[in-house]
């Protein structure tokens, strides 16, 4: 066992967020589920999205969990399973629906698709295809608040493919040296299209490479939002005291293909099955039932919520114009 | 007054941006503690502290990367590629990240990745190159080349304040050769526009870097010959100063287009093209382009110099031109 | 004897020059290879330089303090015998002999004349010019060489359009590659031309033709007929001059007993000679006497001068099945009658056979036509750019006149003369043309 790896049984029990925090934490994670099920199996099926989609199902604690404390002056570089941190910065679900419409309110008014979405207000940073490009950006990110002597955290988002990358390596490093204010999330769920971590990498866990970097590392459950929430507080907490960055792995799985167009048809159904059993929705929802933070009919009309609220912005999203054609040449340089 | 070469200009002009504006600073390798290969950042170390002049880890990508985020976070960074042939190890950085930030999700991205590129110096295929057009084929960002020290340090200056990604590539044979004095004052060349080095009437030869001196020279052999050159240095390639090349052409009627880039995808092409769209009717004979041929750059003497575009090939062309 | 040259090393990739510091070694002193010879200093680095050879230090090139290129041979390591070499200049650029240029002088362009509000400011071609210089006589139906034809430049062909100049005009003259037409060969035609046109190659601002026709309305069946290239330029040349000068035609009688009966008498000695006389021959001389003493009326106008010319050559216009040319008598004032009729007829044989070369038909100073060739009265001819007046002859018809108050017949012609008000005042006109009258009426019988 690597003396820099951080597991379940070597750090402290969990000390429990506020009855807010919890509350925050399932609707976000059930806005998410919700919002991608009807942009994945409904509206992309209906013909009524432009281009390809790409879900975290299965995964939405990760997300929810890392951002639903973040402070509004810290920042984070989502990958494309991060929905929820999307939602929890302030973008809209008409704004995100347009996006995937292609519509000129959408988050890049078409100029770019699907989850290619920021927003500088919102301390959301878009990421582009070539992933693993982020993580340098979210060094140089930690390494402008080290600059200003600000106590603000950037948080990577990205998935056990992307750590193959140059430029995860590179990234990675050079936080570590300059040890900077930057919380990396790897997303393992285990498959990067149709390759499994095996093909991957020679590792067990991407968690395993911490200490070849010189910083902490910690393997969570991802299926588990407290344990996820739980580990990335604690890596908050050493960023902001400047003790430079963690790598923090969340286990989890990939419950649909790769995209809206990929079956997954070379998961072995097993696999599927297993970690159905361990949905972390499901999982949370029994937890809050039985703490009594909340019951059956709340959470119906929660739900209820959720529909009302995605059902409005679809219409209106679908609605929305198209941009102009000349609007192509827009916005390549500065324009006063 | 003393003069001042072409990499003290440079290094004046990051230095006095840096005295200005808290939020630039310098990021690279070998550029703290050893002041830059080339010396361009000695004592800046000193001067600013290790927070602002960044001794990194050999990461070209990664330096292009961690500037990008602190530029998002509203920083002013100039990474340095410590020889412009490494900037391609920062390709997708810069013309994918940054390049189409502001077009996606209108995040400007006011980065300055700076690098000696050019030959002449025995340096081989990986310290000579001229990368300019993968950057100039990318819309998005902007590309710069000065010649003179003067440029070198307004154009430095002008990178560092625009609001979009800057790649400057300074020339590394020019980098003492080259001494002019310089004003006092806070002088910025503005990006984009080109700079007439010799007025001329019967041909025009439109070129940049180290090259504007091979026309120059070229110049002078052919006045003795009774044949006027005009020099165009364009001193930005994107944008680039399409006036002044028309206004030119127009006026002598016959144009030589010069650059050491090698020529199969060299901005020779660009122009001959715009040349032939815009100015047909202006023209008294064919547009020529003299470059380097199409192979990396050589690294012993005689290849080198067959290799590098030299003063006898713009006379021998301007002669050949002149008859048409 | 074996020599080794010390050069001034490169410390690094843009150092070009290096300063010696210190001599290590005074000259005549032995060396080992590898060991420090000298001290150098550059904008990088101060370092030893360690001898490439054992021997002697035999020369010294380059003094302590002194900064040269690198490259350059500071030193010398010989075995011991040898001479001092003779000190070597650092290396220079070698400068090419220039060779001579080939090509056209730099263009000086055209001077700024004075701008004609008229396409005036043309240059254009009159109808008898339309035989392209060089070129055979060809039959008329031929179009005019197209630019594709005559090698030129893009640049070449817009200043040639823009000045209505046609590029066959400069067939065989280019001096560029190939013969190609240069810019310097146009612009210098165009000025030699003695034309006014504006400097080019600045686009004109005005049109550089004529406001187009309207187009033609009418709705019945059509023969459509491209006009002949000698038409064209005959159509073209009418309307052009026709909006240069300021026509003005005044008209005379003159009886023409007198030169009949002249012509009666000299025919038959004419014929013997085989020439035949003609009344056109009197009116030549009278028009070439009456030009002598009325110089305004063989002028040009060029811009706000007027160009008295010396020789006096009448033209005389030709009708031809496929068009018009005017054949030039030239000096027709030093020529008698006889002299006159051998040259018409010559001129009229050739005109009719297509055998006038350029020579025959430029540089005419007056004209002459003949409209009552067909039995009508007169006519008002258009005058032949850039002369100033033309003459028109119409039919001999026998007329009762009044003569001392009596009726007579008398064989009457009716001249006109169309002129250049511009020029010529109607006073003037009138006198030259009295002149001709005078001298017809009075020719001498005997």
């Amino acid at each position: 066992m690597k003396s820099n790896i951080m597991t379940r049984d070597t750090v402290p029990p969990i000390t429990l967020p506020s009855e807010k925090t919890l509350l925050d934490m399932f609707y976000y994670m059930k806005l998410t589920r919700e919002l991608e099920f009807r942009i994945e199996r409904k509206l992309y099926r209906q013909g009524r999205i432009v281009g390809g989609v790409y879900v975290g199902r299965g995964q939405e604690a990760i997300a929810v969990g890392g951002c639903v404390d973040l402070r509004q002056d810290d920042v984070v570089c989502p990958s494309h399973r991060d929905m929820g941190a999307y939602l929890i910065r302030g973008m809209s679900l008409r704004t995100i629906l347009a996006q995937y419409m292609a519509r000129k309110t959408g988050a890049t008014q078409g100029k770019d698709g699907n989850m290619h979405m920021g927003d500088l207000s919102k301390g959301l940073i878009a990421f582009v295809s070539m992933l693993g490009d982020s993580v340098p950006v979210a060094m140089g990110i930690g390494l402008s608040f080290k600059m200003r002597r600000q106590d603000r955290v950037v948080l990577c988002f990205f998935g056990d493919g992307a750590t193959s990358r140059g430029d995860w390596h590179e990234g990675v490093n050079m936080a570590a040296v300059s040890k900077v204010p930057v919380v990396f999330i790897c997303n393992n769920n285990q498959y990067a299209y149709s390759t499994p971590l095996e093909r991957q990498m020679a590792v067990e866990n991407v968690a395993d490479r911490a200490e070849a970097y010189g910083m902490p590392g910690e393997i969570v459950d991802g299926n588990d939002i407290l344990e996820v929430w739980d580990s990335v507080t604690r890596a908050i907490q050493r960023a902001r005291a400047g003790e430079g960055p963690t790598l923090i792995e969340c286990k989890t799985f990939r419950m649909t293909g790769h995209s809206a167009h990929d079956d997954a048809g070379y998961v072995p159904p097993e696999l599927f099955e297993f970690w159905e059993e361990r949905d972390p929705i499901k999982r949370f929802e029994r937890f809050l039932m039985d703490r009594g933070v909340i019951d059956k009919p709340a959470i119906e009309e929660l739900e209820g919520r959720i529909n009302r609220e995605i059902d409005e912005a679809i219409q209106i999203a679908e609605k929305d114009p198209f941009p102009e054609p000349e609007d192509c040449l827009k916005d390549v340089y500065y324009e006063e | 007054m003393a003069l001042t070469t072409y990499v003290e200009a440079i290094r004046q002009g990051i230095w006095e941006e840096m005295e200005k504006d808290e939020s630039v600073f310098v990021l690279g390798e070998d550029v703290g503690i050893y002041g830059g290969a080339f010396k361009v950042t000695a004592g800046m170390l000193e001067r600013f502290g290790e927070w602002r002049v960044i001794d990194t880890p050999i990461s070209e990508s990664g330096i292009v990367g961690a500037a990008i985020g602190a530029a998002l976070m509203g920083m002013r960074p100039v990474a340095e590629m410590q020889f412009a042939d490494f900037i391609s190890c920062a390709f997708d950085q810069i013309t994918n990240f940054a390049a189409k930030s502001r077009y996606r999700w209108g995040a400007g991205v006011p980065i300055v990745v700076r690098g000696p590129s050019g030959g002449g110096v025995h340096g081989g295929p990986f310290h000579s190159q001229n990368p300019e057009m993968y950057f100039v084929h990318t819309p998005g960002l902007k590309v710069v080349c000065p010649s003179t020290a003067y440029d070198a340090k307004g154009l430095i200056k002008a990178a560092i304040r625009d609001p979009d990604p800057v790649i400057y590539f300074e020339h590394k044979f020019l980098y003492r050769r080259v001494k002019e004095e310089l004003p006092s004052d806070d002088f910025v060349v503005p990006i984009g526009k080109a700079a007439i080095r010799r007025k001329g009437s019967d041909m025009s030869v439109i070129t940049y870097g180290a090259m504007v001196y091979v026309a120059l020279d070229a110049a002078k052999e052919l006045e003795k010959q009774g044949i006027d050159l005009e020099v165009i240095d364009l001193r930005s390639l994107l944008p680039f100063d399409k006036e002044a090349v028309l206004e030119s052409v127009k006026k002598t009627n016959k144009v030589i287009l010069l650059h050491e880039d090698t020529q199969i995808g060299g901005f020779a092409g660009e122009l001959a093209a715009i040349i032939s769209e815009e100015a047909f009717e202006y023209l008294d004979g064919p547009i020529r382009r003299i470059t380097a041929p199409n192979t990396p750059v050589p690294y012993s003497p005689p290849l080198e110099e067959f290799f590098l575009p030299k003063v006898s090939d713009v006379v021998r062309v301007a002669r050949e031109l002149y008859a048409y | 004897m074996a020599e080794t040259k010390v050069i001034m090393p490169q410390m690094g990739e843009s150092i070009f020059e290096g300063t010696i510091t210190k001599w290590l070694k005074k000259k005549g002193e032995r060396i080992e290879r590898d060991e420090p010879l000298f001290e150098i200093s550059t904008d990088k680095i101060d370092t030893e330089i360690p001898s490439p050879a054992s021997g002697v230090v035999q020369d010294i090139l380059v003094k302590e303090g002194q900064t040269v290129q690198i490259n350059t041979v500071v030193a010398v390591i010989g075995d011991g015998s040898g001479k001092p070499a003779a000190k070597e200049t650092p290396r220079e650029e070698q400068k090419q002999a220039p060779k001579e240029v080939k090509g056209p002088a730099p263009v000086a362009g055209p001077t700024e004349e004075t701008k004609k509000e008229e396409t005036a400011a043309r240059t254009e071609q009159a109808p008898p010019q339309t035989v392209p210089q060089g070129a055979p006589q060809s039959p008329p139906q031929k179009e005019a060489a197209s630019d594709e034809d005559i090698r030129s430049s893009p640049l070449v062909r817009r200043i040639a359009k823009e000045n209505n100049v046609d590029l066959s005009a400069l067939s065989g003259k280019g001096t560029g590659i190939d013969g190609r037409i240069t810019k310097s060969d146009i612009l210098s035609y165009i000025e030699q031309s003695g034309k006014k046109e504006t400097a080019s190659p600045a686009p004109p601002s005005k049109p550089s033709t004529a406001p187009a026709a309207p187009p033609m309305k009418f709705t019945g069946d059509v023969e459509r007929v491209q006009l002949t290239a000698m038409r064209k330029a005959i159509s073209e040349h009418m309307v052009m001059s026709r909006r240069t000068s300021a026509h003005v035609t005044t008209f005379f009688e003159v009886d023409c007993s007198r030169i009949l009966k002249t012509k009666e008498k000299l025919q038959p000695d004419f014929e013997q000679s085989g020439v035949r006389l003609t009344v056109t021959p009197f009116f030549v001389q009278a028009a070439a006497n009456a030009l002598k003493r009325f110089p305004i009326v063989n002028s040009s106008l060029d811009g706000d001068t007027i160009v008295y010319k010396r020789a006096i050559n009448i033209g005389i216009a030709v009708s031809l099945e496929w068009g018009l040319i005017v054949p030039i008598i030239k000096n027709a004032d030093e020529k008698n009658l006889l002299g006159l009729s051998k040259i018409l007829n010559d001129l009229g044989e050739r005109a009719r056979n297509k055998k006038l070369t350029p020579e025959d038909v430029k540089d005419g100073t007056f004209t002459i036509t003949n409209p009552g060739q067909y039995g009508g009265l007169i006519g008002t001819p258009i005058i032949n750019q850039p002369q100033v007046a033309i003459m028109g002859m119409g039919g001999i018809k026998k007329r009762a006149v009044v003569i001392d108050d009596a009726i007579a017949i008398r064989p009457i012609i009716l001249l006109s003369l169309s002129f250049d008000h511009r020029v010529i005042d109607g006073a003037v006109a009138d006198q030259f043309m009295a002149d001709i009258q005078k001298q017809l009426e009075n020719w001498p019988t005997s």
